[in-house]
């Protein structure tokens, strides 16, 4: 409450202090401002009229060179209407003077166009040909003719003439000439070329296609080696000779994709890792297939001995064993010899048919880890679609010739081992048959040894 | 002039489509056969004079009786039924083998038209179609080859079964004399 009173307080002091200070200014100060204010009128007043004269004598200057911007513009129209019609007259005479031409052309311009339109086949044709490869200088001969917007003249008619002619003559014939060729590294080297006809041509190195770029190139895998042989062949023959030479119908097209197609060993390394495993199986079964083989045929010709001598049984064969077994029984009892003898065929049989339950696994196993290789090489293939879509079916090839690969290999170790174990069956059989007969002979003969001396 | 020469031709021709695989399955074939044809030859020439041997053999055993006489017969039936059968079990493997030749046919044509694919694209179909040759003829072939030695494997196995059978009875024939 007192804070209030005393802000009002002051505010009356302050008025209070202000009317004090009106009353006390002198009269003489007072027209000294008044004239000062009749001054600084009149002053501003000259300024004002000076500034007037300004602003008239510039837009006069403005409305002058607005004049002269339209006397320019309408002289330019002038000049862009005569423009016009000058373009319009020559227009007309242009189009005359091609009409004129056309008449003059007349039944002529048909030929023409034949003819660039046969330039431009020829071009394509020409772009991948051998034959071209010894002659270059036809190339831009039938690129002038077939781009050309001018009219060919009678020179370059002529000379594609002969060109043709050229080219129909080399078609049919083998020929050699020297070359720029680029080897496998990339280098350049001018070498002697022979060509077969428009379809094959080679060097001593290999056979040559030609690259987008045109030139000659040797083709950076060479097809089967004695395809290759034959360009030995050739290059040996004796003149006057004649020999058989790889030709490519389709120009080189089928040496490119025979180039590409991947060899054995690629091939095998498709498979991967399941691939892999058949082929060591194979291999292991292969290794035992023949140990064992070579085990039986040895057994076969010790017993083939034992069988001559029957006499003197010798412990170093299966037959010899059991009959040993047989001899050195004691007592005469037919049943308990018979006994001994079956135990002795049993004891020799495992090892003659040793690893035949192996290979039979195998035989069995071999297909299906083919399989199982085709369903991971599918699995790819799914991936591969997946991600890629099923827009370019070389991506997905990868995973199919896996597919495929594993299953030819599970085949390939298959069927062989399938053969092999059924010559082991055949074998062993033979021998136990042998050691069957021959050990109960020995009993029969032992036997009647034993009635007839007691007889005697 | 080489008219005559037309059907070794085609057969050349249907070769060559099938490839290498239906070199092997033609090979195949021709062994079963060889095989089948020797065994019915062997019944009928050798099998009838090894049948007589045995059987004079037989009744010169002085006692056809005794323990060692069942012995010595059942070596010889033993003898004659392998004999008889020395040949089936490479024919038996034959026929196993020729379908699964000609699977691998099919997988080893597959790869070819795949490599068509991989190189050409799918556009072009005429460039997979010997790789599809390859793939089909041998599997044909293979499952002709296997089918037409079941039937003559089978009477085969009957027959040894029902001689040896016979062989037995010879010698117990023999031995009531």
């Amino acid at each position: 409450m007192t804070g209030v009173m005393c802000r009002a307080l002051t505010v009356l002091c302050l008025m209070g202090f202000c009317s004090a200070l009106f009353a006390q200014a002198p009269d003489a100060d007072f027209d000294a401002l008044l004239q000062e204010l009749r001054e600084s009128a009149q002053d501003s007043a000259t300024l004002n009229r000076e500034r007037e004269a300004r602003f008239v004598e510039q837009k006069q200057q403005r409305e002058a060179l607005m004049r002269e911007a339209e006397a320019k513009l309408a002289s330019a129209r002038k000049k862009a209407a005569a423009a016009k019609s000058r373009y319009d007259t020559q227009q007309a005479e242009l189009l005359a003077a091609r009409k004129k031409l056309d008449d003059g052309v007349g039944e002529l311009g048909q030929v023409y166009s034949t003819l660039r339109s046969a330039a431009g086949e020829l071009r394509q044709q020409a772009q991948g040909s051998l034959v071209s490869a010894q002659f270059p200088q036809g190339e831009s001969l039938l690129g002038t003719l077939a781009d050309g917007r001018r009219l060919p003249r009678l020179a370059q008619i002529e000379a594609f003439q002969l060109w043709f002619l050229r080219e129909l003559r080399a078609q049919g014939e083998v020929d050699g000439f020297d070359a720029a060729v680029v080897a496998t590294d990339g280098e350049r080297s001018q070498q002697r070329v022979t060509r077969v006809g428009p379809f094959t041509a080679f060097t001593e190195a290999g056979y040559l296609v030609r690259g987008d770029d045109g030139a000659l190139q040797l083709l950076p895998r060479q097809p089967a080696p004695g395809l290759h042989g034959l360009i030995d062949d050739f290059v040996e023959a004796p003149a006057g000779e004649s020999t058989a030479i790889l030709i490519d119908p389709t120009r080189g097209e089928l040496l490119k994709i025979e180039s590409e197609k991947p060899r054995l060993f690629e091939r095998l390394g498709q498979g991967g890792a399941v691939g892999y495993l058949i082929l060591t199986i194979g291999a292991v079964g292969l290794l035992l297939a023949m140990l064992q083989s070579a085990w039986l045929t040895r057994g076969a010709v010790r017993v083939q001995g034992q069988l001559a001598r029957i006499e003197q049984p010798d412990a170093g064969n299966p037959l010899g064993r059991v009959m040993l077994a047989v001899d050195q029984a004691d007592g005469d009892d037919p049943e308990l010899l018979e006994l001994k003898l079956s135990e002795a065929v049993v004891r020799e049989a495992p090892r003659l048919e040793r690893f035949q339950g192996l290979l039979r696994l195998f035989v069995a196993v071999a297909p299906l880890l083919g399989l199982l290789g085709t369903v991971t090489g599918m699995i790819l293939t799914f991936q591969a679609i997946t991600v890629f879509g099923t827009n370019d079916p070389k991506l997905m090839a990868g995973g199919i010739s896996q597919a495929l690969v594993t299953t030819v290999l599970g085949l390939v170790v298959a069927i062989p081992l399938l053969f092999l174990n059924s010559l082991l069956q055949t074998r062993s059989r033979a021998i136990v048959q042998i050691l069957d007969e021959q050990s109960a002979l020995a009993l029969a003969r032992r036997l009647d040894r034993r009635s007839g001396a007691s007889d005697v | 002039m080489f008219e005559w020469l037309a059907p070794a031709r085609s057969v050349a021709d249907f070769l060559d489509a099938g490839g290498w695989v239906l070199w092997t399955v033609l090979f195949a074939g021709v062994l079963m056969w060889t095989l089948i044809v020797e065994r019915w030859l062997w019944f009928l020439r050798a099998y009838p004079q090894a049948r007589a041997h045995a059987s004079t053999l037989w009744q010169q055993r002085p006692d056809r009786r005794d323990w060692a006489s069942r012995r010595v017969r059942a070596a010889m039936i033993g003898r004659a039924s392998q004999s008889m059968s020395a040949t089936l079990p490479l024919i038996r493997t034959l026929i196993a083998a020729c379908p699964m030749l000609g699977l691998l046919g099919t997988v080893t044509g597959m790869i070819e038209v795949f490599d068509v694919m991989a190189l050409t694209g799918t556009g072009d179909a005429q460039a997979m179609a010997a790789g599809v040759s390859r793939a089909t003829v041998p599997t044909m072939a293979g499952m002709i080859v296997g089918i037409s030695g079941l039937l003559p494997m089978h009477r085969l196995n009957g027959r040894v079964r029902g001689e040896s059978e016979r062989f037995g009875e010879l010698l117990e024939a023999g031995s009531g004399e």
